[in-house]
């Protein structure tokens, strides 16, 4: 290596996670290098046909400056060897679509392949397609909806696809909604609420379904955590509750002479997991094939690890003075990340093999409020969406700064969801929706 | 002797105190030694006169004595060594009266009895010691021998001391002589010395006698200040102030040790300042360059004396035998006189005090988390948002602006989720503080709307509307009261109108306040404008509104309950009273020093009031010590507009004009020694002042330490930590 520049050179010793390893050897480098001169190393020491541009990780920070400024900044003396890890760039996202709505969307889901879905603070979930054309659009719940998710989907025939949908609301319920998509434009989409769960007595905050698609958990502001499974009864379960004369005349005004064929059956939960003392935030459940556990957050400044199966809480971390708003676990499923009102994404180890880990393994600092945190399909990276508008892309490595980020409605407004997948973020807030291109790791 | 006037004048007979303070000449010494340090020291100052009376008599004598000549008279002779004249006085010549012991005497055994040496052969000793032989005595045929053939013998005597005879001498037998005679033994001694005419003879004569006045009366009538002076002793004996014969104790010990005593505390008299010492100019021969020349002379004497740098002129001489009397000597005393006299020295001691140290202890805020430090969100009203309430759970808000839309909204995510529409100003807003059942209360002018927030669990919605709008309303009360309760008919209900509405008397302005108490059936309003009081407490269980007070003085500015006992704390412009509302007493009156007052809030103990005012001041009364503030602050720069105790943690806010929220931390102790530690911890920035008005309201999260802040500028925002 020879280096053409004169100045002072520093060791290195790279290494990577990438598919792009190089032989394990000390580098004298100049330390006037930045990450575009190292990038440029590795590809041509890797002669690489297609050039990748490289990011470089040094003790936890990505490098943004020359390693000497790295060095004068962290108090390292030019003559140790720094260990540079180096990852696969990440391009600066990229936006491409903005969709408004009448209200602010409260969740996204990017799950369905050529759909976006939205669930809206009036009470709607509308679907979008690439197109951005709207092609689905019902009133589910009277109340805002909190949030929104896939219980299973069912391809029925080219023409039509039926999910069903499970959303949370501030009435108090949570539903299972039969969704029928027409592939054909010119059909109209349909969409059936097929079971009303009852169990709160506070608005629902969430609602999350395992990969299965057997069983659904809802969280709720009153501290209970309910676990349903997805059937649909054939007739009530829970007693409607007992109207005056007043309800009973403004609901036969309203529904008229219809038959209760179609209304939807009032279901009770299978289970009701309690521990919490505050309101539950956020539920969900573990990753595939873990789908036993599932982790919950509260204001309560609490993340709880429940056994589903048996209905016990069999860990519970407690932070001091963090209500959580949001959780959400790394896509190896060995890390939770829970974002709190005090600004930051606490990220806590939640392997059985750490025993009783209750401290964190690190921290995302935010400027402002972060609402909601998702994972990537890799283990390192997530996206975050904060109060001040601004969509951040972690990479684990680098706790220190974000990888990347992008402002969703020039920054004005709050983003209150975001979904990643296959490369498009769909963040959802005060705006509507804008869907933002983020290439994930290549490898997948 | 002043203290004794009350019994003089019992006796009737006035006196002044000039002849009272003049002691009578009674020996009375011995018993007024410390009774009457008065008298006493009168008497002593009368003792004094007396003896320096005689030390004056005793002196005048020997001036008397000065003519009979003691002392030989001097004679002025011419010096033979000086030649000047001097006096010489004659020798003394040793004589008659003479001491004796220059007699030569050979026996020195002295005045002892002689028979001591009847056996020995000597009868003393001489002056060297040698013995003094006894001389030869015959017997006693020889002795009258002796008698016969010496003629003087009969004219000798029998000397002890030689134990011989010896003959008298002339003197001697004169005095024997005179003795036989009769007469006066001294021949010096002259009976008929002529007489010295003193008054008498010529130009002696006394020509007027010494007094013609008649004797007066008081010279043969007893002394009536006498009789007083003694009586007044007899009383001080009687009474036992005087102690006779007391035995005198000697106060101070004769002999003491001068420095046993330290030395006193006071610091020895500073020394003058010394004056500056001569320079080379002031000398009588000073080097040349000290001289002054004929310019820098005549600018010396042109300048005032006082502005003169040196006030002499250096002066040559070519020895100091020349120099010449200094002619400003008793000038330049007197001015240094002046200087030390004029000056008064004092030793000013330096305050050697860190700065630090004065300020006081107090934790620093990074260990009093959590508080509020960011604006996590905000909600915005068109027009300015002068009140919010939030719901007992800490999740829902309520904000009112000037345009009468009334706004809920959750509080995490500040999403509006219904709105009403109202005419008119929102005055106040206030949640029930009840758990079981939830709606909240809206100041709408005169009108207090009552309004159930969405989303509620069946059972909490009918027991609310059960509790609003009673399927059986209660008997109305027997006095008719101005304030009207209205529910409106059941077919007509719907989320979007009130369920309930009191109607305050007409004319009587903006509500301004709404404040319930802690168990959510009391009410009480306070109206801004209008002629009463305004004061009104509405009992939701019997739909019936009293104002507890007939007249109040001032204007009322704020109530509020008391969270543990039956007490009402009424704040007027300038007071805060407490009342007790069973007892119907008032109770305290507490003086905050504010001109105006804006707010008020009481600790979650009951025993803490915070009061803001208009004049930026914020007084924290400790209810149990005293009227007055136990401590205030005034850190904001203009009016403070509202004060709010955060109901779990220790922390307390105001809002004030300036924009700006500061966050306090207050910890209360339990026991009643320690005093309440009141932290500074943090100004959230954030509010824009709007027409002169700030941030109008802060009110807690009931479950963080969250705030919320409205703003003229129409902002709600969400504090979080």
């Amino acid at each position: 290596m020879a280096s053409s520049s004169t100045g002072p050179s520093i060791p290195i010793i790279f290494s990577t996670q990438t598919p792009y390893p190089l032989p394990s050897q000390k580098f004298m480098l100049p330390a006037s290098w930045k990450r575009y001169h190292l990038s440029q190393l590795i590809n041509k020491a890797l002669s690489l046909v297609k050039p990748v541009p490289f990011d470089f990780i040094v003790k936890g920070e990505i490098l943004r400056t020359s390693l000497a400024e790295w060095c004068s900044e962290n108090g390292v003396g030019e003559e140790e060897t720094l260990e540079v890890e180096y990852i696969e760039s990440v391009m600066p996202p990229q936006k491409m679509s903005d969709l408004p709505h009448e209200d602010w969307v409260s969740s996204v889901s990017c799950r369905l392949p050529g759909y976006f879905f939205t669930a809206s603070y009036d009470g709607y979930v509308r679907a979008f397609d690439y197109s951005k054309k709207q092609t689905f659009n019902a009133q589910i719940h009277s109340a805002p909806i909190t949030s929104m998710c896939f219980v299973s989907s069912d391809e029925d025939n080219n023409e039509e696809s039926t999910h069903l949908l499970a959303t949370s609301s501030l009435d108090l319920s949570a539903q299972i909604s039969k969704v029928t998509l027409a592939s054909d434009p010119s059909k109209k989409s349909k969409s059936q609420v097929l079971a009303t769960l009852h169990l709160h007595t506070g608005p629902v905050s969430s609602v999350a379904s395992n990969p299965s698609g057997s069983h659904l958990l809802t969280s709720s502001w009153d501290s209970l955590i309910g676990l349903w499974d997805t059937s649909i009864p054939s007739s009530d379960e829970v007693p409607e509750p007992s109207i005056t004369d007043r309800e009973r005349k403004k609901r036969r005004k309203l529904n008229g002479d219809e038959k209760d064929v179609d209304k939807p059956k009032r279901k009770a939960p299978l289970m009701v997991l309690k521990s919490h003392t505050a309101r539950v935030s956020r539920v969900v459940y573990g990753t595939e094939g873990d789908d036993k556990l599932a982790y919950s957050c509260g204001f309560d400044s609490t993340v709880r690890i429940w056994d589903v199966e048996n209905g016990i809480c069999s860990h519970t971390i407690t932070a001091s003075e963090k209500p959580f708003l949001d959780i959400a676990l790394a896509a190896d499923g060995h890390t939770a990340l829970a974002a709190s009102t005090d600004r930051t994404i606490t990220l806590y180890d939640v392997r059985e093999s750490s025993g009783a880990s209750t401290t964190s393994s690190g921290s995302l600092l935010h400027p402002a409020t972060p609402s909601c945190i998702v994972s990537g399909t890799t283990a390192n990276q997530v996206v975050s969406g904060a109060y001040d508008g601004i969509v951040r892309l972690w990479d684990l490595r680098s706790q220190k700064s974000a990888m990347a980020h992008f402002k969703a409605w020039d920054g004005r407004k709050k983003v209150l969801g975001v979904d990643w997948k296959r490369g498009m973020v769909g963040v959802g807030g005060e705006g509507g929706l804008e869907v933002w291109k983020a290439v994930e790791d290549v490898r997948t | 002797m002043e203290m004794l006037s009350d019994e003089e004048g019992s006796e009737g007979e006035e006196s002044d105190g000039q002849e009272v303070d003049e002691f009578p000449e009674i020996d009375a010494e011995s018993d007024e030694e410390s009774d009457f340090e008065e008298r006493e020291d009168d008497e002593n100052e009368e003792d004094e006169e007396d003896k320096e009376d005689e030390e004056e008599e005793s002196e005048s004598e020997p001036d008397d004595e000065d003519p009979l000549h003691v002392f030989p008279k001097a004679k002025t002779v011419v010096s033979d060594i000086t030649g000047q004249l001097k006096r010489v006085f004659p020798k003394i010549e040793p004589d008659y009266d003479s001491d004796s012991s220059t007699e030569d005497a050979p026996n020195r055994v002295g005045n002892i009895p002689m028979h001591w040496y009847d056996d020995m052969p000597h009868v003393g000793y001489d002056m060297d010691g040698k013995r003094v032989l006894r001389p030869a005595k015959g017997d006693e045929l020889d002795r009258f021998l002796e008698t016969v053939e010496d003629p003087s013998a009969w004219t000798s005597a029998f000397d002890k001391n030689t134990q011989s005879d010896k003959p008298l001498t002339t003197e001697e037998l004169d005095l024997i002589r005179r003795l036989y005679a009769g007469e006066n033994p001294d021949a010096e001694y002259d009976p008929y010395e002529p007489m010295t005419e003193w008054f008498t003879g010529k130009g002696k004569e006394e020509v007027m006698p010494l007094s013609a006045a008649p004797e007066p009366k008081r010279r043969w009538v007893p002394s009536k200040w006498e009789k007083k002076k003694v009586m007044k002793i007899v009383r001080a004996i009687r009474q036992g102030r005087i102690v006779p014969s007391k035995p005198k104790a000697s106060t101070q010990p004769q002999f003491y040790a001068i420095w046993s005593e330290s030395s006193s505390s006071h610091a020895p008299p500073l020394p003058a300042p010394k004056p500056a010492l001569p320079t080379n100019a002031e000398s009588y021969n000073p080097p040349e360059e000290y001289l002054l020349t004929d310019e820098e002379r005549k600018k010396w004497e042109e300048t005032d004396p006082e502005d003169r740098d040196r006030d002499f002129v250096p002066q040559k001489y070519s020895s100091l035998r020349l120099v010449p009397g200094y002619d400003r000597f008793i000038k330049e005393r007197f001015n240094r006189q002046l200087d030390l006299y004029m000056a008064p020295r004092v030793q000013r001691v330096k305050l050697n005090i860190d700065p630090e140290s004065l300020i006081p202890k107090l934790p620093s805020p990074s260990s009093l988390k959590p508080f509020p430090t960011y604006k996590s969100l905000k909600f915005v009203h068109p027009s300015l948002a002068r009140c919010i309430a939030a719901s007992p759970d800490g999740a829902w808000i309520v904000s009112g602006d000037e345009n009468g839309i009334v706004s809920l909204w959750e509080l995490s995510v500040g999403k509006e989720i219904k709105r009403w529409k109202f005419d008119g100003k929102v005055g106040a807003l206030e949640w029930c503080p009840r758990t079981d059942v939830s709606f909240f209360v809206v100041g709408l002018e005169e009108t207090l709307h009552f309004i159930i927030p969405p989303y509620l669990p069946p059972a909490v919605y009918h027991l609310t509307q059960t509790l609003l709008a009673p399927s059986t309303l209660p008997p109305p009360p027997e006095n008719p009261s101005p304030v009207r309760w209205t529910t409106s008919p059941s077919n007509t209900w719907t989320d979007d109108a009130p369920l309930l509405s009191i109607h305050l008397p007409a004319s009587s302005g903006l509500a301004s306040q709404i404040v319930w108490h802690r168990r959510g059936d009391y009410m009480a309003t306070v109206s801004s404008g209008g002629n009463q009081s305004g004061v009104w407490i509405h009992q939701l269980s019997r739909r019936h509104s009293q104002a507890p007070f007939k007249k109040v003085r001032g204007k009322v500015q704020m109530v509020l309950f008391h969270p543990a006992k039956p007490n009402f704390f009424v704040a007027t412009q300038q007071y805060v009273r407490m009342y007790n509302l069973s007892e119907q007493k008032l109770l305290k009156t507490l003086t905050p020093g504010i001109k105006w007052i804006s707010s008020m809030d009481v600790h979650l103990s009951g025993d803490h009031l915070i009061v803001g005012g208009y004049d930026r001041k914020l007084c924290w009364f400790d209810l149990e010590l005293s009227d007055k503030p136990y401590k205030v602050l005034r850190y904001h720069s203009r009016a403070i507009r509202s004060l709010h105790f955060h109901p779990i943690y220790p922390l307390f806010a105001s809002s004030s004009d300036d924009g700006s929220i500061q966050i306090f931390h207050a910890r209360v102790y339990s026991d009643l020694m320690t005093d309440p530690l009141i932290v500074p911890l943090k100004i959230l920035r954030g509010h824009e002042i709007a027409q002169g008005l700030g941030v109008l309201q802060v009110k807690w999260c009931s479950k963080h330490p969250w705030l919320v802040s409205s703003g003229a500028d129409g902002a709600v925002n969400v504090w979080c930590n």
